[in-house]
């Protein structure tokens, strides 16, 4: 389950895994069978409407000029109107329907992926970068665009073109058929050496574009340490060394193509000869027409275009098989973290059971045996050093995370078993930092409850008391928040961060406490906020302030996956053990004199 | 060629192409010459077609040895055709090649001050996008000529050969080229939606992964999954309404030409049964009709590639025409040369990043050579900025920095550099080995001096432990170290280039204080005996240094030892309480002269 199929980076598919790609994408395609079939049939009127042309034109030569029958001569001329009027409308409606089921497919796409994505456990978003997900959901799926959007069409027109020449070959002449049957091996045997070497020439392109780019970013980003240390002239000298390298995978990709343009080209001017000269001698027998001859000679200068458009196309449909292949990877991979069918009580003692927790792909256990009962209503403290594992136990009591072994309980029903709604309902995990999304800031109250009206909004709000604060924005409450929340400082992002709880309204609030300051004046107002969603819950916090830790009820002093102590502040300063070597340095960090009273008046208490 | 790089500043917008061109011209000119071989081939082959429909098959020629004529021609063509495409597609990535290097040649001398504003996003597309416009376009240019030159020379033939004919199989074709232009502008807009939307899906994408933790903690995957559903749809329907955009000029970009081929049929098949027209030159014709369609269809799209590589080349002179503020001086002089040297003064400096933000007024400062000092101060007082005129990032409005007595400006930049080390706050490693990024500053050095400047910076041990020790590569791409053990691999390449003045600008921020004492050890290593300037905000960073001076309103407002200022400077220990945040709980702080703990 823990396989890294989701992160492959190998663009390399064998043929055996881009045929099994295909095929799954073609069943995931099945609700627009029609659309496509009907593209297709549209194709194949265009197509036929092309090769009709040169029939035409030998039934003109044949039966109206040879037989001087001006009248044939106008018949002929109206056919081929008739034909090409035909073959537009057709061909405008073939654009419209492959695009209408390429587009739908990529939309199924980017929901399907998105969604599965999403189900995942935080697990997963630990282990593959933000970046490579964000790729899999853009790049990957709009380097499939450029196929959706003509190559598709081109493949199936170029198909079809190749079927349906050597059929009107056959009819109009089998001796002359033998012509394209002796030049067309050739290309195709040229084609795949052609597709051979240029899928090796494109990835290396592909792989020399993306180093180039990335030693001209980190000259860009890093320009300032390299004027500080006047090393301009060495780091041009390096950019340029991978600036070569990409200038010659672009020409050795020019040389593997080159020659079999060339060829192409060539190939068919000798089709044409050797129609000529074979058709000239079955002329002479009297076994054909001359216009049969010409009709050949003008098929054939139409046939081998499409073996060129063809091979060009391989390098397309390979990258978009090996980006499928990363997509799919993505949709098998299960989630991990299931529904349970047990509805939470609304309140009761949040209860941890013998939990020791690694987290997945790593060796060792960041939890060790960890037992701890929180009382309803009780405030609760984490403290430790960086990486004791305080944050992961908070995490693992909102079921963010399932423990490798032991349990938590909430109101005595195992997390494990509790729906997934009535759980976020009970408990409610407030990340460090604000985050927010695009839009208003009412939306992003309602990212905690979807279905909440806005009077619960504006209570929520008004429940951390920064209802009054946003409703003096120009649009209140309605006011776009902008990328990130760029528009709002760190502390109203905070603020809107915990009016999703007060929306939420959980018996258990899960705080991770925010290691960098904010601005004075909003620091006071966040913390007034922090204190009323606290008060009448059961609150766990991860905490790095003195001061909130004197406020907790209880204190957990976590080290190295395990508790060491737990008790009141003036019961662990009274062990004169762990906390209080923590408190003292603690306080050695924080020069400002006001906290030093503070500690020996609770030490004296 | 050797007026090219004045011309680059031309005010003319193709400026930058044609003297960059000027450079590839005997390539050009050799990749028009093969285009015009390719042309004559490729004319020659309907010509021969129809001589042996008429001579061959309806003569008394030999019609094989016509076939061979039109065979070798065929050869000649298919050898043509390759080399005309290799020719002007090397040419055109060489153009672009040249370009990119000047682009970050410049990009690389120009001042702090330039880069402080630009995004690094806009330059890269500078060097990628706007360059592969460029480049395209460049494709086109002998493409273009040999293109122009077979439309000229088989119009010519044809109007020579049957003017009325000639006349009624090319009317459909100026539409072919007409609709091609149309089509490259109307489809430009299209596409530009489509990206729109796709950049626009691609914010919900990253906000979804970025917030993942808010998503599950409020279990608001449907609220996200709804917002990605609509955008999808978005991108389906101007993708569709591409489509359609396509579907309005594609098909009749292709048929078009249909048209002049059964003008052909029809009026020629009539002039044939008259006797004014041979059937074999019936054929030709058809051919010639034919040969037409590509190059015009071509002819179109340059256009429309001509004018948006103009704007390309526009955005690309604008940061090449861009001077750099800082740069060497005229009659540069040289740093005297001896021991004991590095001492640096600060006289009276005013600096304003912005017309109506003054930095530093007045700021005097005077450091005697081998001595440290830590700069104070609260958000915006100026001491990194300080530290950033020492380097000449960026020049000051008024007053002189010297550095043993010479002013900073009549130093070459290289000289300066050299001289003043600087360790910042944010680490950037590149991706390189751990060794070439010690020896940052002197690729040169040997594997003895990176080792030792890596010992001295406390790195030694842990850079053993590294999966590759040495050569481990660090960087973007590269191995991942933590705060800490970047900074001393930072302090370890400012080690390693060994400056007469070293400044550490709040290199200990990023670190876990936990770990704060190691690099606390190597930095004090480093500043002894060097002339130093520490700026920092906590307490045991501080007192490394001989001295303290203290920043506000722009200048120095006291200076003393630590203890002093904690003794006497209200605004000293208000400044030190409201930077020092309380960090996690650590114990390291407490091994610190400054905290003061009982």
């Amino acid at each position: 389950m823990w396989a890294m199929n989701a992160i492959d980076e190998d663009d390399r598919l064998d043929t055996d895994e881009a045929r099994q790609v295909i095929r799954r994408a073609a069943r995931m395609a099945a609700p627009f069978k029609w659309t496509v079939t009907a593209a297709i049939g549209f194709s194949s009127v265009t197509t036929l409407g092309l090769l009709l042309g040169p029939v035409i034109v030998k039934y003109g030569i044949d039966s109206g000029i040879r037989q001087l029958d001006s009248g044939v001569i106008r018949n002929a001329v109206v056919m081929y109107v008739c034909v090409v009027a035909a073959a537009y409308l057709t061909s405008r409606q073939q654009y419209v329907f492959i695009n209408r089921a390429g587009e739908g497919f990529l939309r199924l796409l980017r929901v399907r992926v998105f969604n599965h994505m999403q189900k995942q456990s935080l697990a997963f978003f630990d282990r593959n970068k933000s970046g490579v997900l964000v790729a899999r959901m853009t790049a990957d799926i709009e380097s499939m665009a450029e196929l959706v959007q003509w190559g598709l069409l081109q493949f199936v027109g170029a198909g079809l073109l190749v079927t349906f020449s050597f059929i009107l070959l056959l009819v109009l002449s089998w001796q002359l058929t033998m012509v394209a049957l002796l030049v067309f091996p050739v290309l195709v045997v040229a084609a795949r050496k052609f597709q051979r070497d240029s899928n090796t020439a494109y990835l290396d392109v592909r792989e020399q574009v993306g180093q180039n780019l990335s030693t001209l970013q980190e000259g860009i980003s890093g320009v300032r340490v390299i004027q500080a240390y006047a090393r301009e002239p060495e780091q041009v000298r390096r950019f340029e060394t991978s600036n070569r390298g990409l200038y010659q995978s672009h020409v050795q990709s020019l040389r593997v193509s080159t020659w079999f343009f060339g060829l192409v080209e060539a190939a068919g001017v000798i089709a044409s000869s050797l129609a000529i000269g074979i058709g000239g001698w079955l002329v002479n027998r009297g076994d054909v027409s001359i216009g049969t001859v010409i009709a050949v000679v003008l098929l054939l200068a139409q046939l081998f275009e499409p073996v060129q458009q063809l091979s060009q196309l391989y390098n397309t449909v390979q990258s978009s098989a090996a980006s499928l292949s990363k997509l799919f990877g993505i949709l098998d991979t299960t989630p991990d973290l299931l529904d349970g069918n047990q509805a939470l009580p609304s309140t009761g003692v949040v209860a941890v059971a013998g939990l020791g927790f690694r987290y997945p792909g790593t060796e060792s256990k960041i939890l060790k045996d960890v037992s701890i009962t929180v009382a309803d209503g009780e405030r609760l403290a984490f403290v430790g050093p960086t990486g004791s594992g305080k944050s992961t136990l908070a995490k693992l009591m909102a079921r963010l995370y399932d423990p490798t072994s032991g349990t938590i309980t909430f109101g005595g029903v195992d997390l494990r078993d509790a729906t997934l709604a009535s759980l976020r309902n009970r408990v409610v995990v407030v990340p460090q930092e604000g985050f927010l999304f695009g839009g208003t800031i009412a939306a992003n109250v309602r990212v905690a409850r979807a279905e909440a009206t806005d009077t619960e909004v504006r209570m929520a709000l008004a429940a951390v008391g920064s209802l009054d604060r946003f409703e003096q924005f120009e649009d209140g409450i309605y006011t776009e928040v902008r990328e990130r929340g760029s528009r709002l400082s760190a502390g109203e992002r905070q603020l809107v961060s915990l009016a999703r709880a007060a929306l939420v309204d959980p018996a258990v609030l899960v705080l991770d406490e925010a290691t960098s300051n904010l601005d004075p004046g909003t620091e006071a107002v966040v913390e007034q906020a922090l204190e009323s969603l606290m008060s009448g819950r059961t609150t766990i916090v991860v905490a790095h302030r003195l001061s909130t830790i004197q406020r907790a009820d209880r204190i957990a002093v976590i080290d190295a996956g395990q508790l060491v102590e737990l008790g009141s502040h003036g019961e662990l300063l009274d062990l004169n053990g762990r906390y209080t070597k923590l408190a003292s340095a603690w306080a050695s960090s924080q020069p400002s004199q006001s906290d030093h009273p503070q500690l020996r008046t609770d030490q004296t208490r | 060629m050797a007026d090219a790089v004045p011309r680059i500043r031309a005010k003319s917008r193709w400026g930058l192409l044609t003297a960059t061109l000027s450079e590839q011209r005997r390539n050009l000119v050799i990749g028009t010459l093969i285009g015009l071989a390719w042309m004559a081939g490729k004319i020659a082959v309907p010509r021969l077609l129809g001589l042996g429909i008429d001579r061959g098959i309806d003569g008394d020629d030999n019609v094989w040895m016509w076939a061979g004529f039109i065979a070798c021609a065929g050869i000649i063509v298919g050898f043509f055709t390759a080399f005309r495409r290799f020719f002007a597609f090397r040419e055109a990535r060489w153009t672009e090649t040249k370009l990119r290097e000047r682009l970050f040649g410049q990009i690389m001398s120009l001042h702090v001050g330039y880069h402080d504003r630009a995004q690094t996003g806009q330059l890269m597309s500078r060097s990628s996008s706007d360059l592969q416009q460029i480049q395209q376009f460049v494709v086109m240019i002998p493409i273009t000529a040999s293109n122009l030159a077979m439309i000229l020379t088989v119009t010519v033939i044809l109007v020579i050969t049957n003017p009325f004919l000639a006349l009624v199989a090319l009317a459909p074709l100026p539409f072919v080229n007409w609709a091609g232009r149309r089509f490259s502008h109307s489809i430009h807009p299209a596409v530009q939606a489509v990206q729109a939307e796709q950049a626009d899906l691609t914010t919900v994408v990253e906000e979804s992964i970025g917030g993942i933790r808010v998503v599950k903690g409020f279990g608001a995957e449907q609220v996200q999954a709804d917002k990605l559903s609509k955008k999808a749809d978005d991108i389906r329907r101007v993708s569709i309404e591409a489509a359609r955009v396509r579907a309005r000029f594609l098909p009749a970009i292709d048929l078009l030409p249909q048209i002049g081929l059964i003008a052909v049929l029809g009026v020629g098949g009539m002039q044939v049964i008259d006797g004014d027209l041979t059937l074999g030159q019936l054929v030709q014709f058809n051919f010639y009709v034919a040969l037409l369609v590509a190059p015009l269809r071509m002819l179109g799209m340059a256009i429309a590639w001509g004018q948006r590589a103009a704007a390309a080349i526009e955005r690309v002179n604008e940061v090449l025409d861009t001077a750099p503020l800082v740069s060497d001086a005229v009659d540069p002089q040289k740093l005297p040369a001896g021991q004991g040297l590095g001492s640096v003064s600060f006289g009276h400096l005013d600096f304003r990043y912005a017309p109506e933000l003054p930095v530093l007024t007045g700021f005097d400062l005077e450091l005697e050579a081998g001595q440290s000092i830590a700069l104070v101060g609260g958000t915006g007082s100026g001491k990194s900025t300080v530290a950033r005129l020492l380097i000449r990032f960026y020049d000051v409005d008024a007053g002189s920095i010297q550095i043993d007595g010479v002013d900073i400006r009549n130093l070459t930049l290289r000289e300066l550099r050299q001289a003043v080390g600087i360790v910042f706050e944010d680490t950037l490693l590149f991706h390189d080995s751990v060794s070439a990024n010690i020896a940052f500053a002197h690729p040169d050095a040997d594997q003895a001096a990176v080792e030792s400047a890596a010992r001295l910076a406390g790195a030694h041990d842990f850079i053993m432990e590294l999966p590759e020790a040495y050569a481990t590569r660090l960087g973007e791409r590269g191995y991942s170290l933590s705060g800490g053990q970047r900074q001393r691999i930072a302090i370890a390449r400012a080690i390693l280039a060994d400056p007469r003045v070293l400044v550490l600008d709040d290199a200990t921020s990023a670190v876990d204080p936990s770990k704060e004492h190691e690099i606390r050890s190597a930095m004090s290593t480093v500043m002894d005996g060097r002339t130093t300037i520490v700026i920092a905000h906590r307490p045991g960073t501080i007192a490394l240094a001989d001295r303290v001076a203290l920043l506000d309103g722009g200048c120095v407002a006291a200076i003393g030892t630590h203890d002093e200022l904690l003794a006497t400077e209200q605004r000293y220990r208000d400044v030190l309480a409201a930077m020092d945040r309380p960090d996690d709980a650590s114990v390291s702080a407490a091994t610190s002269r400054g905290g003061g703990v009982d």
